[in-house]
């Protein structure tokens, strides 16, 4: 059993004499040569995007897998040295950002993108943590990565985008490399190592979501170190500190991590528990309870909004998955509906996951056969098995987001299962088994990234209402720029999803965009000559907020998305518009509303709750 | 490397970087070893013991990297607001302290450097490198490439004194000349029509004004004084973009 394995580091693969081998000088030219050419078929491929015509997903799976297949091929080939292996992941880790990056090389675009850029920033300019941000409203309790972006940002000179940019290749690096070092340190094998990592690179969140400036991007490589310090302290228990101080970093991170660390400890626990009980089991329980007690010392004390932000979208997706049954699964979510995705990829999205389901049962009798009684395997197993239930959530719309983050925990177990068989089938038929592995593992890279990541997410394109990635145009950030550059930042502002976010970040406003105890859109919802609900203006009035954004493509455009402000909006989504045209310029006759800025589709009122019920010439109430 | 002189490097990096601060991808370069430091003294004072090589980098730099919020939340906690000098000074202040328990730890026999460490080093450093090289210029070429055209606007806003204008305006008898601020991006250059109304009615007849294209300009815009004291609804368009706002006369309601 691993655990019972001397500390000492087992000898590396045997390097071969200088002169005789030439395979690092050939593994080298020949990854040098398919990364330049990758690179260059994502680029094609984006250009393709953007431009509307060639072939984009056909250009970036070319990309992809230019490079990945042969990287694969010299991480699992039995004669490669360990040196020659690790360089080869390494390489693999930073080829593999390289698609997120060519996305939006030059500024924040994801949804969370903005939450954390604006975090970042306000650190910069008020040099304080913790403050409250309207975009993610949680994201401010868990300063790790926006503190590490400010702190690189304000140290170096670089500005908050190249900043997180650093942090964030740096933390995609080292969640490759500690997979690797967690595969070796339970293994003891870094063929089987290599073959993990690249393995867990598979997971549906790894290309596109692991890698956007949010705080699951850093905190995942904290969840692999953790890991990898806890098994090196069940083993030598003098070496708990480090993974005290990895769980601490963790917890303040990111919320989802730090609860999926404590149930993955608790599952190396409890596997330790079953199959010993000895000091090894004693300190898998103390670090589990250290990681329990700082997360819940954290959501307590520091980050009491997190439970109730957490909370509905989890209460809602067990309703959904409860409601399926009811309904004949009409509260579902059809897979890949309207998606620009082409067959193929819908297609391997659902062979994937028979191949996941394959590869583990195979695992499993694998280790049964092998009589493998290490806990840290039964573990790793356990672990790779809670992926499957998380698939079935992505039916629901609300689990949904909540099972694309699961996977890239609950892949770990897979990759680490996994790798074992694949090294034993390599071994046994060498040729057979590489091109039929090459082959799954091309199959699962993109299936699992078409099931994690709308196109939108993947490639840029056309700007579209409604949508979390294209939604941003020149004249909503102009907009923005100005409000700010006239009336100063921190306003609090009434706006919509999507020029919140830009407000919200780009503008440095506090914008609110609605819910059910503030339900500001209910300003946008007041049909022309009717009064706003008096309530909310009085609300609006005592909390000062000073300013409503209208954007009036809501009135033109359906939100691909499917939501104007919030999840629980009261607006209809039938295919066609939820507002007419007459509510959205009703604020150009309210002597409340004076409109300062109109660019068309953006207009910026200041509020004069004086003038409410005040009968203006030319204009109304 | 001893401990020293690897608490001489953290000491000197973090020195350089509050002296001279930022400016430049080298100062970025500066704090990676800077970070790298760090985290070989968070091992030395934590785990004192020799650590294969790549977890050893991988714990090194997991170690200097979650050094940097650890010394923002405990700057914040003391109240001292997180700026260049103070991160540089409280890494340092961290160093320091690492470096101590390290030298303490190792007087009992200090751990024996890996030889594979030196030679593991540029397993790691050489893809990355390579990587940044072709990654980033892949990416500096995307960046470059002509893109489509994004969709342009013409926007006006109130601008000088009006962009103040929070409630209704009292009007001298001669009017005011309201500043408006007119900008264009991305479309081409053309005349639109300047219309300002009071009231229901148009307050003078409509006159052309030239919006050139991608620029920004100001214009006074005279709006002569509503008839009466009553709230009157005032809007100021240039082509189909308006502003509005309200005002009373000088005379009675």
């Amino acid at each position: 059993m691993t655990l019972t394995a001397p500390a000492a580091v087992l000898p590396e693969t045997a390097e071969p004499a200088p002169g005789r081998d030439h395979s690092a000088v050939w593994c080298a030219v020949s990854l040098t040569v398919a990364g330049a050419a990758g690179a260059v078929a994502l680029v094609a491929a984006d250009r393709a995007a953007e431009w509307g015509h060639g072939r984009p997903f056909e250009l970036f799976w070319l990309g992809m897998l230019v490079f990945t297949l042969p990287a694969a091929y010299w991480a699992g080939r039995r004669a490669t040295s360990s040196r020659l292996r690790l360089a080869v992941i390494v390489a693999y880790a930073c080829f593999t950002y390289l698609p997120k990056l060519l996305r939006n090389p030059t500024g924040p675009l994801y949804h969370d993108e903005f939450a954390h850029w604006r975090q970042s920033r306000e650190i910069l300019l008020d040099g304080r943590l913790f403050e409250a941000n309207p975009i993610v409203r949680v994201v401010g309790d868990f300063p790790g990565l926006h503190s590490a972006v400010a702190s690189v940002a304000s140290l170096t000179g670089i500005s908050v985008w190249h900043a997180a940019l650093a942090v964030l290749i740096g933390a995609h690096l080292l969640l490759v490399l500690g997979v690797t070092v967690l595969a070796q340190e339970i293994w003891r094998d870094g063929r089987t190592a290599a073959i993990a990592a690249l393995a867990y690179g598979l997971n549906s969140s790894f290309l596109f979501f692991d890698t956007q400036f949010g705080y699951e991007s850093l905190a995942i490589a904290l969840w692999v170190w953790t890991l990898v310090a806890l098994v090196r302290a069940m083993r030598a228990p003098a070496k708990a500190p480090i993974a005290v101080l990895l769980i601490a970093a963790t917890v303040v991170t990111h919320h989802l991590t730090a609860l999926g660390l404590i149930a993955t400890m608790l599952i190396i626990a409890v596997a330790a528990t079953i199959k010993r009980r000895d000091a090894v089991a004693a300190t898998a329980w103390l670090l589990t309870l250290t990681a329990a007690v700082l997360t819940t010392s954290w959501l307590l004390w520091v980050a009491p909004k997190t439970a109730g932000y957490l909370d509905p979208y989890l209460a809602k997706a067990l309703n959904q998955f409860a409601g399926m049954f009811s309904d004949n699964g009409e509260s579902g979510r059809t897979l890949f509906k309207q998606s620009i995705a082409p067959w193929w990829e819908q297609k391997t999205a659902f062979v994937a996951q028979g191949c996941a389901l394959a590869a583990m049962t195979a695992a499993a009798v694998h280790l049964y056969r092998t009589r493998n009684r290490d806990p840290l395997a039964l573990a790793m197993l356990v672990l790779g098995v809670c992926y499957f239930p998380a698939v079935l959530l992505i039916l629901t719309p609300s689990g949904a987001e909540g099972a694309r983050r699961s996977w890239a925990f609950s892949y770990l177990g897979i990759a680490l299962v996994v790798a074992p068989l694949a090294v034993r089938l390599l071994d046994r038929w060498a040729g057979k088994a590489a091109a039929a592995l090459l082959t799954v593992f091309a199959i699962v890279m993109v299936g699992n990234t078409a099931a994690g990541m709308n196109p939108s997410y993947r490639f840029p394109g056309p700007p579209v209402y409604g949508s979390d990635t294209r939604a941003l145009i020149p004249e909503v950030a102009a907009a923005a720029d100005w409000l700010r550059a006239t009336q100063g930042r921190g306003l609090r502002i009434v706006a919509d999803r999507y020029s919140g976010l830009i407000f919200g970040s780009f503008g440095g406003q506090d914008p609110v965009t609605g819910s059910v105890t503030f339900p500001t859109y209910d300003v946008y919802l007041t049909q022309p000559g009717q009064p706003v609900n008096p309530a909310l203006i009085g609300q609006l009035s005592a909390w000062r907020f000073g300013y409503l954004v209208v954007d009036r493509r809501m009135a033109r455009e359906v939100p691909e998305i499917g939501i104007y402000f919030e999840n629980n909006e009261p607006i209809a989504h039938n295919g066609r518009p939820g507002f007419t045209l007459g509510q959205l310029t009703k604020f150009d006759h309210t002597p409340w509303t004076i409109k300062i800025y109109d660019s068309g589709n953006i207009a910026i009122y200041r509020f004069d709750f004086a003038s409410l019920n005040v009968p203006a010439i030319g204009g109304g109430k | 490397m001893t401990t020293l002189r690897v608490l001489a490097a953290a000491l000197a990096t973090f020195g350089l970087l509050a002296l001279v601060g930022g400016g430049g991808w080298w100062p970025a370069a500066v704090l990676l070893i800077g970070l790298l430091a760090l985290g070989e003294l968070w091992l030395r004072a934590l785990v004192a013991e020799t650590v294969a090589p790549a977890a050893r980098i991988g714990l090194g730099a997991v170690s200097g990297l979650v050094s940097l919020p650890m010394v923002a939340v405990t700057l914040h906690l003391l109240g001292v607001p997180l700026r260049s000098s103070q991160l540089a000074a409280g890494l340092a202040v961290l160093a320091v302290l690492l470096g101590g328990v390290a030298l303490l730890r190792e007087r009992s026999g200090p751990v024996p450097d890996d030889p594979r460490f030196a030679r593991t080093l540029p397993a790691i450093a050489i893809p990355v490198v390579v990587a940044l090289v072709v990654g980033g210029a892949a990416t500096m070429a995307y960046v470059r490439m002509p893109h489509p055209q994004q969709p342009g606007f013409t926007s006006v806003a109130l601008g000088g004194w009006a962009a103040g204008i929070d409630g209704p305006v009292t009007f001298p008898r001669a009017g005011l000349d309201v500043p408006i601020r007119v900008a264009s991006a991305g479309e081409p250059a053309a005349v639109a029509q300047l219309r300002v109304s009071v009231g229901s009615r148009p307050a003078a007849p409509a006159r052309p004004v030239t919006v050139d294209a991608d620029t920004i300009q100001s214009i006074a815009v005279h709006v002569p004084a509503p008839l009466t004291g009553c709230l009157h609804r005032i809007e100021i368009s240039v082509g189909a973009a308006s502003t509005i706002f309200y005002g009373r006369g000088p005379a009675k309601c």
